[in-house]
């Protein structure tokens, strides 16, 4: 099997130490950082999205595939930054204000990642302000804000009304998600774009950064 | 006859009457009450109080104690964050089990120690005292993954599924005997019936389903049938590819979250499975309207046949129109239970 398939399969497995050494074996071969990341982890990371949403793989296989595309790219990323390499985009993630449940944010940071995108994770239950902060210092494009219950949903509006506030809403997109959010919903508080799952995220993020509303 | 003989009579598969009305009600209840729902959680008389009030103003069949899933956490020593009017959140990063040598040290919880189990007995006793003879009173405990996932911290135990399955079995051994206590403390202080809720389990697909988490359900709900009680099963989220496990899990009732069709699920549980749910409470219950919601109401009727249960998928969001609950129960009265 030809190297970039082992990786390939490597993350989709989630055989995060193959990924590893893997990884370890081209770089020492020589092979370009940046093919790896084009031709095995955004295929493989985009293969375990179609498989998630159509229900052969559920969170924990995809939070293992996360972690050994994350294995590769700890690996790949400094090369990559040293080469000048630009990423799909710049992505802000965050729950929002009160909201401590983080996973399904995790989900869609690690499929951001996995797509190309550089993510800047600021965690669970986010003011504002740190998303003000964090959008002024990585210079993100998008700033993605989750939420999981209905009554933290309002810190969503809250969040969008500060980037406005701070002068710096025109230079993000912003994209919402959570199991009670809805695409109405979306709409109502000013946001870009909604997102149903995680898979369905990044192809949202990819549509944000190609500058069509979605 | 009373809602509380007519949730029994519903389980056991005889003429109810009309349909049983069992929706799931929290910061509803806080809300409808006007009381904050940090004293919702942490005080009985309160919870206990805002949950007769809103079952008399709506005509609910029964009343509960569910109200948060950090008692059992936090009476174990987790780490929980409070918040004012809204349900406490178990602090992940500083999960309970973050090591998970600590499992081995941890000591069951007493429900009849000072702490929030004991405060939910309490509810339970107050209800009963209260309306005992009229509603059906339900207890609320975590299921097994759910609890894995609280002490755990949500996000480690979906790769301990994979990198490390002793260890979960013991933790679902440890949650099981946990639930198993708590189950009997308020079967004992008078709950006719014991919800059990997993929402975790509907995150990780039929086959770790069925290997580590249906086993540990069939045991809760087979003890709560030995203390002469009732079971609900309520998992979050989407089921549709466990619906088929989760129909042998053993629970009196299934309550399922609005993604998955109730025709699927009876098709999955058979005909002698009560089943409750499931329209969406948000785009359809908090959103709609009472036409939306009635014709809701009839689709999912339609699709379980008989032994069906008016409930929405979840919670009752905090803002649902009172007018579009009034549609719920004006739907389960008309409507006469095969």
């Amino acid at each position: 099997m030809p190297e970039f398939e082992k990786l390939h399969q490597a993350v989709l497995d989630g055989d995060q130490k193959a990924a590893r050494s893997l990884t370890e074996a081209m770089l020492a071969e020589g092979v370009a950082p940046l093919d790896m990341i084009t031709k095995a982890m955004v295929p493989a990371m985009d293969e375990v999205g179609r498989r998630f949403e159509c229900e052969e793989y559920f969170v924990p296989e995809l939070l293992l595939s996360a972690r050994a595309m994350k294995a590769s790219m700890e690996l790949l990323r400094p090369l990559l930054t040293a080469s000048g390499a630009q990423p799909a985009g710049r992505v802000v993630i965050g729950t929002v204000k009160g909201d401590l449940h983080d996973i399904g944010k995790n989900l869609v940071a690690s499929m951001l990642e996995g797509g190309g995108f550089e993510v800047v994770d600021l965690g669970a239950d986010v003011a504002p302000e740190k998303f003000i902060e964090a959008v002024k210092q990585s210079g993100a494009q998008i700033v993605a804000l989750s939420a999981l219950l209905t009554v933290t949903m309002p810190s969503m509006r809250t969040t969008i009304d500060a980037l406005n506030q701070a002068g710096i809403r025109n230079q993000v997109k912003v994209m919402v998600g959570g199991a009670p959010v809805t695409s109405q919903f979306a709409t109502e508080i000013g946001a870009d774009g909604y997102s149903e799952n995680a898979s369905a995220a990044v192809q949202l993020a990819r549509k944000l950064m190609a500058g069509s509303q979605a | 006859m009373t809602g509380r003989e007519r949730i029994l009579a519903a389980l056991d598969g005889k003429p109810a009457g009309s349909l049983p009305l069992m929706p799931i009600t929290m910061m509803f209840a806080g809300d409808f009450a006007g009381v904050r729902y940090f004293d919702y959680a942490t005080r009985a008389e309160v919870l206990a109080e805002a949950q007769l009030r809103t079952a008399e103003r709506f005509g609910f069949d029964y009343v509960s104690a569910i109200s948060d899933p950090a008692r059992e956490t936090a009476d174990l020593g987790g780490a929980v964050e409070w918040f004012d009017n809204q349900p406490p959140a178990i602090i992940e990063s500083r999960a309970l089990l973050h090591d998970k040598s600590t499992l081995g040290r941890l000591s069951l919880p007493s429900p009849e120690a000072p702490g929030r189990m004991k405060d939910r007995v309490e509810a339970i006793r107050i209800l009963k005292r209260e309306a005992g003879n009229d509603l059906l009173v339900e207890g609320w405990i975590e299921g097994p993954c759910a609890l894995g996932a609280d002490l755990r911290g949500l996000n480690s135990l979906m790769l301990d599924f994979t990198d490390d399955e002793d260890f979960v079995r013991a933790l679902v051994d440890f949650a099981i005997e946990t639930e198993i206590g708590f189950a009997r403390a308020q079967v004992e202080a008078g709950a006719d019936l014991i919800g059990i809720g997993d929402a975790a389990a509907s995150l990780i697909g039929p086959r770790l389903y069925r290997e580590f988490i249906l086993p540990g359900e069939q045991r809760l709900t087979s003890a709560i049938r030995a203390m002469g009680a009732r079971s609900r099963l309520h998992i979050c989220g989407n089921t549709r590819r466990i619906i088929g496990d989760m129909a042998r899990a053993g629970a009196g009732m299934i309550d399922l979250d609005y993604f998955t069709p109730l025709a699927e699920a009876r098709a999955a549980c058979g005909p002698a499975q009560p089943l409750a749910g499931n329209i969406d409470p948000v785009r359809t219950l908090r959103d709609g309207t009472p036409e939306t919601v009635t014709e809701a109401l009839e689709h999912c009727w339609e699709e379980s046949g008989p032994l069906y249960i008016v409930a929405a998928g979840c919670e009752i969001a905090r803002g649902t129109p009172y007018e579009n609950v009034e549609a719920m129960a004006r739907f389960a009265r008309d409507h006469a239970a095969a």
